[in-house]
C-alpha cells in the first residue's frame, strides 16, 4: 500500500507549485521599450502574374550604421538609415544593381511628405530643396516598387528622436567604430510577422445617378453624360499613399459638380434633359480594373444612351493649361463638340485646354487613361488631365510625394468651374452665348470650402484598394456624400484581376535600443563579482577571523577511521 | 549553531510584510497625489509620520514575539537581517526583473543593489539601536538621549533621501553615495553605543 503524504508533505508541495506558477507568470512579462520608438512604414510587397516586387521581409533586428560606414564594411547584417536629404540615387541603384546583401533599409523623409504633419498647405511655390527632394524621391520610389528586395525596407518621418540617433550614429561610423555585436551600438527592431497575401483583395465602384427631365415621351430614354474619377491609390508605402493629386483632386472636382448639378436638378424648371451618371471606381492603377467591370455591368441599352464620358484624372497643381485625352479621332462629331464646350469656357476663364489623341491597342493590356475603357466599349470618352503624356503602370498613382503641401485648391476650382460649365452649356444647350451659370457670388457659386475640406479628407486617408477592409467607413462616406447629391447610389463589390497579388504588412513600430559592447558586460560582470567577494570576505574576516576564511577553501582534512 | 537565527530572520519578514501593508493603506488614505516632482514640506511630514510605523513594527518584532534560544547580542542582527531582506525582496525584486531583461543598459540597478546594501546596513544599526532602547533595562544614563537621537535619525532616513532627490534635485548616484555614507557612520555610532552599554556588568 502506498504510504499516505502527511499533512506537511502536501503543504510543501501546494507551496512548490505556487512559486512555480509565480516564476511562470512573471516571466511572461514582456520586456519594456526601448529607448525611442518610430512609426515605419513598409515597402509595398506584390507580385504581378507571380513575378516578386517590393521588400519581402518585415521582421527586423540588426545594427545600424549611417552612410558613412567604411567601405569594406559587411552589411549583410546592418540596417541602413539613409535621411533622404543626404541621398545619393546611384549608391541605391549600384547596391540593387548588384545585388549586394544588406540587412535592412530604412529612409528618413523630411516632414513636408508626412500626411499627419499640419503644417503649410497648398502653395504651389516650392523652393529649391523642395523640388530637388521630391524629385529624388520619385526616382527612388519607382526604382523601389519595381525591384525585388529580399531584405525590410522601411520608411520613417523626421523627428527629434530618430535624429539625434542618426547623429549618433554618425559620429561613432567617423571614427571607425560601426555597430556590431561586441562593440556596441544602436540596434533596431521591428518585431512584425512574416506577411501573408491577401486573400482575395476586393475593389468597390460607386456610382450615383441624376435623373433628367423626361418631356412627356416616356418611351424615348433619355441620353447619359457620364462623369467618372478613379478614387484609389497605389505607392511605394501604401500606409502613406494618399494621392492628393492623383486621384484625390478628382473626386473632390466630382463631387463638386454633382453639388452643383443637384442643385440644378432638384427644381424641375431647371432640370435638364440628361440623365447625369457620376462613377466613383476603384482599381485605377491597376490598369482601371474597375472601370472596366463597372462598364461591363451595364446593359447593353445604358451603355449606348451614354453621349460621353469626361474622366478627371490629377487637376490639383496646373498653371495655365490642361489636356484633354481622347482615344477616337479628333474629327469624330462628339470629341469636337465637347473640345468646342471645353475650349470657349476655358478661354472665357483665361487658360488653354488642348487636344491630345492616343490611339488604343486592343491586344495591349496596358490601359494607360481611364477613357480608353469606355472606348473599347465604344462610348465615347475623353480624360480631362494636367498631365500631358500617359503614365506608365504605376506611376503618377498617388505615392509617397503626392502629399497635399503640392496641391493647389485654386486649380482644382478652376477645373470644377470647366467641368460644370461646360457641361451645362451642352445640357442646356447654350453653346457660343455667353452665359455663366455657376458664377461666383451666386449660390450655384463653386464652393472652395467644400472643396477644401473634401481635399483635406482625402489627403489624410491612405486608399490602397486591396488595404480597404470590408465596408471600409472611406468608402462608405464616398457613398453617404453621393446619396446627397444624387438621386440613386450603388456599390459594385468586385475581386481584384488575379495578376496582382498583395501582402499585407503595411505599418509597424520601431524600437531603437543603444546596446552595450560585449567587453561592456564581461568588464562589469568582473566588478560585481569583486566587490560581492571582498564584502564577503571582509565579514567572515571581521566576525569569525582571518583563519576562517582561509580553511573555506582547503578541503576538509579527511578523517581517519579510527578502527576498534 | 545553537541559536535560531533564521526562524527569526523569517519572524521579522513576515513582521515586515505586515508593516508595509498598514503603511500603504494609511499613505493611500491620507496622502494626495501630486503632479509635479517637488518637495511638499506638508506630504513630507505625513510620510515622515507614517514612517514611524515602521518603527512600531520593528518594536513589534523585537520585543514582543517570543524566539527561541536567542541571546540579546545577536537578536537585534537577526530582526535587521530579516528585516532588511524583506525590504530590498518587495522593493527591488519587481522592478529589475522587468526591468533589467531590456536590451538596454542603465546603470540604475546597480545603483539599487548598492542602496539595497546601505539599507541593511541602516536596518541592522536601527534594530541594535531599537534593541539597546526596549530590551536592555540597565543603560548608563547620560548615554540615553544619544540613543534615542540617533534612532530617531535613522528612523527619518526615507524622509531626508526624498528631500533630497525632490528639493535639491539630487541625482540618483549622489544619493546612493549619501545613504552609504550615512549608512557606515550610523552603523559605527550605534557599535559604539553598544558596546559602550554592554561595559557596565553588573
Amino acid at each position: 500500500m502506498a504510504p499516505r503524504k502527511s499533512p506537511r508533505e502536501r503543504q510543501m508541495l501546494v507551496l512548490e507549485s505556487v512559486i512555480a506558477l509565480v516564476f511562470v507568470l512573471v516571466a511572461c512579462v514582456e520586456l519594456c521599450d526601448g529607448a525611442t520608438v518610430v512609426d515605419v512604414y513598409h515597402l509595398i510587397q506584390y507580385d504581378i502574374s507571380g513575378a516578386p516586387f517590393g521588400s519581402r521581409l518585415a521582421g527586423l533586428n540588426h545594427h545600424a550604421t549611417s552612410l558613412h560606414f567604411s567601405p569594406h564594411a559587411d552589411l549583410s547584417r546592418t540596417v541602413l538609415l539613409i535621411p533622404l536629404r543626404e541621398f545619393n540615387i546611384s549608391f541605391v541603384k549600384e547596391y540593387i544593381a548588384e545585388n549586394k546583401p544588406l540587412g535592412g533599409l530604412l529612409f528618413l523623409l523630411p516632414q513636408i511628405f508626412n500626411f499627419e504633419n499640419k503644417g503649410e498647405v497648398g502653395s504651389n511655390h516650392l523652393d529649391g530643396t523642395e523640388e530637388l527632394l521630391k524629385n529624388v524621391l520619385a526616382e527612388l520610389e519607382q526604382i523601389l516598387i519595381r525591384t525585388n528586395l529580399p531584405y525590410p525596407v522601411y520608411f520613417a518621418f523626421e523627428d527629434d528622436n530618430i535624429n539625434a540617433v542618426l547623429a549618433d550614429i554618425k559620429k561613432s561610423d567617423i571614427t571607425g567604430q560601426p555597430a556590431t555585436a561586441t562593440t556596441g551600438g544602436y540596434k533596431f527592431v521591428v518585431s512584425a510577422l512574416e506577411p501573408k497575401s491577401l486573400v482575395s483583395p476586393s475593389i468597390t465602384n460607386i456610382q450615383g445617378w441624376l435623373t433628367g427631365l423626361k418631356a412627356g415621351d416616356d418611351a424615348h430614354q433619355l441620353p447619359t453624360i457620364a462623369i467618372v474619377a478613379s478614387y484609389d491609390t497605389f505607392g511605394a508605402a501604401p500606409a502613406l499613399s494618399v494621392g492628393s493629386d492623383s486621384n484625390g483632386s478628382g473626386v473632390v472636382a466630382l463631387l463638386e459638380v454633382a453639388r452643383l448639378f443637384s442643385l440644378l436638378y432638384s427644381n424641375p424648371k431647371t432640370r435638364g434633359q440628361y440623365n447625369l451618371l457620376f462613377g466613383l471606381t476603384s482599381g485605377g492603377p491597376y490598369n482601371y480594373n474597375g472601370t472596366r467591370k463597372w462598364l461591363r455591368s451595364f446593359d447593353q441599352r445604358l451603355r449606348e444612351s451614354i453621349d460621353y464620358a469626361i474622366c478627371i484624372d490629377s487637376i490639383g497643381s496646373w498653371e495655365n493649361e490642361l489636356w484633354i485625352h481622347v482615344s477616337k479621332p479628333p474629327e469624330n462629331s462628339y470629341i469636337k463638340q465637347i473640345m468646342e464646350d471645353f475650349s470657349s469656357v476655358a478661354e472665357e476663364l483665361g487658360f488653354n485646354v488642348n487636344l491630345k489623341h492616343k490611339k488604343i491597342n486592343i491586344s495591349n493590356p496596358r490601359v494607360a487613361w481611364e477613357h480608353e475603357q469606355f472606348s473599347r466599349l465604344r462610348v465615347t470618352a475623353a480624360t480631362l488631365s494636367e498631365l500631358s503624356a500617359a503614365p506608365e503602370l504605376l506611376e503618377k498613382t498617388g505615392g509617397l510625394i503626392d502629399s497635399r503641401h503640392f496641391v493647389d485648391e485654386k486649380a482644382i476650382i478652376r477645373g470644377v468651374k470647366l467641368v460644370a460649365e461646360s457641361l451645362a452649356r451642352h445640357i442646356y444647350g447654350h453653346q457660343g452665348k455667353n452665359i455663366q451659370i455657376f458664377a461666383d457670388n451666386s449660390n450655384l457659386a463653386v464652393n472652395p470650402y467644400y472643396i477644401r475640406s473634401w481635399l483635406d479628407v482625402l489627403s489624410q486617408t491612405p486608399r490602397v484598394a486591396p488595404f480597404f477592409s470590408k465596408d471600409d467607413p472611406f468608402v462608405m462616406a464616398l457613398k453617404k456624400e453621393l446619396e446627397d447629391h444624387t438621386d440613386e447610389v450603388n456599390l459594385q463589390r468586385e475581386a481584384l484581376d488575379g495578376m496582382f497579388t498583395f501582402y499585407d504588412s503595411t505599418s509597424a513600430k520601431l524600437n531603437i535600443y543603444q546596446v552595450a559592447s560585449v567587453t561592456f558586460d564581461l568588464l562589469l560582470l568582473l566588478v560585481l563579482g569583486s566587490y560581492l567577494i571582498v564584502l564577503f570576505s571582509f565579514l567572515v574576516i571581521t566576525t569569525r577571523g582571518l583563519d576562517d576564511l582561509i580553511s573555506l577553501f582547503r578541503r576538509p582534512p579527511s578523517r581517519k577511521v579510527k578502527t576498534a | 549553531s545553537e541559536y535560531d537565527t533564521l526562524g527569526t530572520s523569517i519572524k521579522a519578514a513576515v513582521v515586515y510584510l505586515a508593516t508595509a501593508l498598514v503603511k500603504l493603506i494609511c499613505l493611500a488614505t491620507f496622502l494626495k497625489v501630486s503632479e509635479s516632482d517637488s518637495f511638499d514640506p506638508y506630504q513630507e511630514l505625513l510620510k515622515a509620520l507614517i514612517g514611524f510605523i515602521d518603527v512600531a513594527g520593528l518594536y513589534f518584532a523585537l520585543a514582543q514575539l517570543t524566539h527561541r534560544n536567542i541571546s540579546q547580542n545577536h537578536k537585534f542582527q537577526a530582526v535587521g537581517l530579516g528585516w532588511a531582506f524583506a525590504d530590498s525582496v518587495l522593493h527591488r525584486l519587481a522592478p529589475l526583473w522587468v526591468g533589467a531583461r531590456g536590451l538596454e543598459f542603465t546603470w540604475d540597478y546597480i545603483l539599487q543593489g548598492l542602496e539595497a546594501n546601505a539599507n541593511l546596513v541602516l536596518s541592522i544599526s536601527l534594530a541594535a539601536l531599537g534593541s539597546l532602547m526596549w530590551l536592555r533595562k540597565n543603560k548608563p544614563k547620560t548615554l540615553i538621549p544619544i540613543i534615542y537621537v540617533c534612532a530617531g535619525i535613522v528612523a527619518t532616513m526615507p524622509s531626508i533621501t526624498s528631500y533630497l532627490r525632490r528639493g535639491l534635485g539630487w541625482h540618483f548616484p549622489k544619493i546612493v553615495g549619501f545613504e552609504l555614507f550615512t549608512s557606515l557612520v550610523m552603523a559605527f555610532i550605534s557599535w559604539q553605543l553598544f558596546s559602550a552599554c554592554q561595559r557596565p556588568s553588573l
